[in-house]
C-alpha cells in the first residue's frame, strides 16, 4: 500500500540509530498505519459473516419467537420451543436420531481405524488406489447416491437382496421395514463417511514417530499391544476430531432419509434435520422450523462440550496435572 | 392426483436443489422475476408463468392464438417441475413475492395454505371481472379457489372427478362381471374371486408410503361417505365414523391378502398401467385416462372406467379427484396481460379447446364439456367414454372439500397411521385417534364430534 511505502521511518537506513520507543511514538503520530488499516483488510471477512453467518443467526432466532397466525407474523415469546417440548414427533425424531447415532458412529470410526492402518501398511499393493477408492463417496452428489441406495435397497428386486437371496437369505424389506430402513440408513451413511475419517487417521498414523514402534518390539510387544498400545493413543487427537465431526454431523442427519426414506415408513427414520424441513417447507411453519434448529444446536453444543471434556481427561498428561 | 406425486426420491432431491437456488436467489436480487411492466393496465411487454409438463404443454398451445388478440405480448411458460414449483412457490412468498412470475399453476391442496398464510401474495382476480366467470364452473371447484370472503384467487384450470379404471382382461378371465359390482363390499369379494382365479392382486397400496403419501384410496372412500380430513367449520373429522371405516375396508382387503404393495413411484405406477404388474382395479384421478392411453398403447382394450362403487348399497359414487388453478401474484408488474392470458386460456372456449389439445388436464368450463366431441367414445377404453363418466361424476352433489391451511400436515398422520395398521397390525380406531390428536396438537384445530 502506498501510504506504507511512503512513510519515511520504513526506510532501512533510517532504522539502525533511531532507538525503539520512539520510532513507535511517531509511527502512530504520522498515522503510517492508521487503526483502521487491520479492519479494512479484514473487512471483506467480517461482512461475509455479519450477512451470511450473523444475520441468519439472529434472524432464524427472531423467527423461533414468532408464528404465522391468520397470515401475519406474530410474536409469541416461547411458544414454539414449549410447543416443542410437548410434541410426541419430536421426540421420536430425537429418539430416531440418539439410535443411529449410537449405532453408526462407533461402527463407522472402528471400521476407518482398520482401515487407516491397512492403507498405511507397507504389506498393501496399490495403496493408493485402495485411498482413492474408500475416499471417493464422500464427493457423490447427493441425487446420485439416491439413485444408487434406491437401485441397490429395493425391497423387491434390489441388487442387495438379488445377492442375499443367491445364497439363500432374504428377501429384505430394506427400505419399507421400520426396522431396517433404519439399518439402511446406517449403512448408506457407513458408505458415505468412513473414507473421509480413515484418511484423517491416516494422516495422524504418519505423524506417529517409528522409533515408538521399534522400541515396543523390542521390548517383546506383540502386533496387537502394538496396535493397542501405541496406534491408538498416538491417533487420541484425530480420534476426538473425527468424533466429534461425526456426532455433529449425525445428529444434524437429513441427506440419507430424505433421499432413501422419507424419513418413513411410520417415521421410523425421521431425523432431528427432516422433521426441521417438514414443518418448514412441507407445512410453512417457519417459526417452530427454525425452534427446531436451535434446540437441536444447544443439543449439539452440549453433547460435544461432553465429548471433549470426556477425551481430555482420559489424557494422561492431563491427569499428572 | 397428479399434482400431488412425490414421483420419486430424485425429483425429491432436484426440489432441494431449486428450494436452495430459489432462497440464494430470492436472497440477492433485488428485482422480482416478472417481466417487462406495461403501462396502465396495457395489455403488452413479457409475462411468464410457472407450471410443470402436462400442464405447461396445454397453457403452451394456446399462446399463437393469444398473440394474434396481443402480438405485442410475450409469454414464457416455465416448467418448473412438480413437486419443486410448490417450494419455489413457498420461497417467493415468504420473500413477499420476489422472483415470482406473472401467472402461478397452484394445485387445490395448496391454495388454501398460500392464501391463509401469506395474505395478500395473489391478486383478487375479481378486480379484473373474474366473477362473470363463476356460473362456467362447478361451484365446489370454484369455492375452493376463492377466499371465505368470496374474493377470487384462482381460476379452475384442471377439474378432476375419481375415475374407477379396472383391467377388462382380468375381471373376464375370473368371470366376475364388473357391471353388477354395486358397493365395496362386492368389490372385495370379487378381488378374493379373481385373487384364486387369476392371482392377480385386487389394488395397490403403498404401505410403507416412503415415496409418496399413500392416502389416496382412503380419501376416495372417505369422501364417498361424504366426509374428509376436516369439516367445512375447518375442525378434524379424519377419525370420525366414516374416517376408520375407510381404514378398515382398506385392512379388511390387506387381511384378505388381496393388496399388493407396489411402491409409490412413478415407474411402479407405469408397470401396472403396461401390465407388468398386474392388479385389477386402479382408482385414480380422471387425468389418468390420458396417461393410460399415451404411457401404455399396448393395453388399448384391456383397461375399462366406470364410476367408483359406493361405500354403502346406495350411496355417493362420484368423488372429486383433486385439480389446480391459474392464480396471479400481487408481486406481478403485468397483471392486466396476467390475467387476459388466463382468461383466454380457461375462460373462452377457443382457449379451452387448444388447452385441452395441448395438455389433455380435464377441464371444468361447463361450455367445454357441451362442445362437440368432448365426450365421443374412445377406442382406447372399447367404445366407453371416459369424458362422459367423469362430467356425470362432477354433476353429482359432491360436496366442497376443504383442505385448509394443514392438509399437508393431516395427509402425513394420515399416511403414517395406515403404515402402522398395514405393516404393524395396528387398530384401525386407535390409530386415527392417534393421527387425529397429532393433528390437533400440531395446529391447535379441534377434533369434531
Amino acid at each position: 500500500m502506498n501510504s506504507v511505502l511512503e512513510t519515511p521511518l520504513a526506510a532501512p537506513s533510517t532504522r539502525p540509530s533511531d532507538p525503539t520507543p520512539p520510532r513507535r511514538r511517531r509511527r502512530r503520530a504520522t498515522g503510517g498505519h492508521p487503526r483502521i488499516t487491520p479492519y479494512l483488510f479484514l473487512a471483506p471477512t467480517i461482512l461475509l459473516f455479519l450477512a451470511f453467518k450473523l444475520y441468519p443467526y439472529l434472524s432464524a432466532f427472531w423467527t423461533s419467537l414468532t408464528s404465522n397466525i391468520g397470515g401475519a407474523i406474530t410474536f409469541v415469546g416461547a411458544d414454539n420451543y414449549l410447543r416443542l417440548l410437548r410434541d410426541p414427533l419430536f421426540y421420536t425424531a430425537l429418539g430416531n436420531t440418539g439410535i443411529i447415532l449410537i449405532v453408526q458412529v462407533p461402527l463407522m470410526l472402528g471400521l476407518a481405524v482398520v482401515l487407516a492402518v491397512a492403507f498405511n501398511s507397507l504389506l498393501l499393493k496399490a495403496r493408493a488406489f485402495f485411498r482413492m477408492a474408500y475416499f471417493v463417496p464422500i464427493v457423490m452428489g447427493l441425487v446420485a447416491y439416491g439413485i444408487l441406495f434406491g437401485a441397490l435397497f429395493n425391497s423387491g428386486p434390489g441388487f442387495v437382496n438379488q445377492v442375499l437371496g443367491s445364497v439363500g437369505i432374504g428377501p429384505i424389506p430394506w427400505l419399507i421395514d421400520p426396522f431396517w430402513a433404519k439399518i439402511s440408513i446406517v449403512i448408506a451413511m457407513t458408505w458415505h463417511y468412513t473414507g473421509q475419517s480413515a484418511i484423517i487417521y491416516l494422516a495422524q498414523l504418519q505423524s506417529i514417530p517409528g522409533e515408538l514402534y521399534e522400541a515396543a518390539q523390542v521390548d517383546g510387544a506383540s502386533a496387537w499391544q502394538r496396535f493397542w498400545n501405541v496406534t491408538i493413543p498416538g491417533l487420541r487427537p484425530a480420534l476426538l476430531l473425527t468424533v466429534i465431526l461425526s456426532t455433529i454431523g449425525t445428529l444434524q442427519l437429513f441427506d440419507e432419509p430424505y433421499v432413501l426414506t422419507n424419513g418413513g415408513p411410520d417415521n421410523a427414520t425421521l431425523t432431528v434435520g427432516m422433521y426441521l424441513y417438514q414443518n418448514g417447507f412441507r407445512y410453512f411453519d417457519f417459526g417452530y422450523a427454525s425452534a427446531i434448529g436451535y434446540a437441536l444446536t444447544l443439543i449439539i453444543a452440549v453433547i460435544s462440550l461432553i465429548q471433549f471434556r470426556l477425551f481430555r481427561e482420559k489424557s494422561p498428561k492431563e491427569k499428572k496435572r | 392426483m397428479r399434482f400431488t406425486q412425490r414421483k420419486s426420491a430424485l425429483r425429491i432431491a432436484a426440489t432441494a436443489a431449486a428450494a436452495v437456488t430459489a432462497v440464494a436467489l430470492a436472497g440477492c436480487s433485488s428485482g422480482a422475476g416478472t417481466g417487462e411492466a406495461a403501462q396502465g393496465g396495457e395489455v403488452s411487454g413479457k409475462i411468464t408463468v410457472w407450471t410443470w409438463n402436462a400442464p405447461g404443454d396445454g397453457l403452451k398451445a394456446a399462446i399463437p392464438a393469444f398473440q394474434k388478440l396481443y402480438p405485442d405480448v410475450e409469454i414464457d411458460v416455465q416448467d418448473v417441475g412438480n413437486p419443486a414449483i410448490w417450494e419455489k412457490i413457498t420461497t417467493g412468498m415468504a420473500a413477499g413475492g420476489q422472483g415470482l412470475p406473472d401467472v402461478l399453476n397452484i394445485g387445490i391442496d395448496y391454495m388454501g395454505n398460500y392464501v391463509e398464510k401469506f395474505p395478500g401474495q395473489l391478486a383478487d382476480l375479481r378486480d379484473f371481472g373474474a366473477d362473470a366467470l363463476a356460473d362456467e364452473f362447478p361451484s365446489g371447484a370454484w369455492k375452493s379457489g376463492s377466499g371465505a370472503d368470496g374474493a377470487v384467487y384462482g381460476i379452475p384450470y384442471e377439474v378432476n372427478a375419481t375415475g374407477f379404471f379396472y383391467r377388462s382382461d382380468v375381471f373376464e378371465q375370473a368371470g366376475v362381471d364388473i357391471d353388477a359390482i354395486e358397493t365395496w363390499d362386492d368389490l372385495l369379494d370379487a378381488g378374493v374371486t379373481i385373487k384364486e382365479k387369476t392371482g392377480v392382486p385386487l389394488f395397490a397400496v403403498d404401505k410403507a408410503a416412503t415415496e409418496a403419501d399413500s392416502a389416496g384410496l382412503w380419501q376416495l372412500l372417505t369422501a364417498l361417505q361424504n366426509s374428509f380430513y376436516f369439516d367445512e367449520k375447518g375442525d378434524i373429522t379424519m377419525s370420525g365414523e366414516a374416517g376408520v371405516n375407510s381404514l378398515e375396508i382398506i385392512k379388511r382387503a390387506d387381511d384378505l391378502g388381496i393388496v399388493a404393495d407396489v411402491q409409490g413411484s412413478w415407474d411402479a405406477l407405469l408397470a401396472q398401467l403396461r401390465g407388468e404388474n398386474d392388479i385389477a382395479v386402479m382408482p385414480a384421478g380422471g387425468w389418468m385416462a390420458g396417461v393410460m392411453e399415451n404411457e401404455a398403447p399396448d393395453m388399448a382394450g384391456n383397461w375399462g372406467v366406470r364410476l367408483p362403487p359406493a361405500v354403502e348399497s346406495g350411496g355417493i359414487t362420484a368423488a372429486v379427484n383433486g385439480g389446480t388453478y391459474l392464480s396471479i401474484p400481487t408481486s406481478s408488474k403485468n397483471q392486466q396481460t396476467a390475467w387476459e392470458f388466463v382468461n383466454f386460456a380457461l375462460g373462452t372456449l377457443e382457449g379451452q379447446k387448444l388447452v385441452y389439445d395441448g395438455g389433455g388436464m380435464f377441464p371444468g368450463f361447463a361450455p367445454m364439456l357441451e362442445s362437440e366431441g368432448f365426450a365421443a367414445p374412445s377406442d382406447y377404453f372399447d367404445g366407453q367414454s371416459p369424458n362422459a363418466i367423469f362430467i356425470a361424476e362432477l354433476a353429482q352433489d359432491t360436496p366442497v372439500v376443504n383442505y385448509t391451511s394443514d392438509y399437508a400436515r393431516a395427509l402425513k398422520a394420515y399416511t403414517d397411521a395406515q403404515t402402522r395398521v398395514l405393516l404393524s397390525d395396528a387398530d384401525p380406531q386407535k390409530a386415527m385417534d392417534e393421527a387425529a390428536d397429532q393433528v390437533a396438537q400440531q395446529t391447535g384445530r379441534t377434533i369434531a364430534d
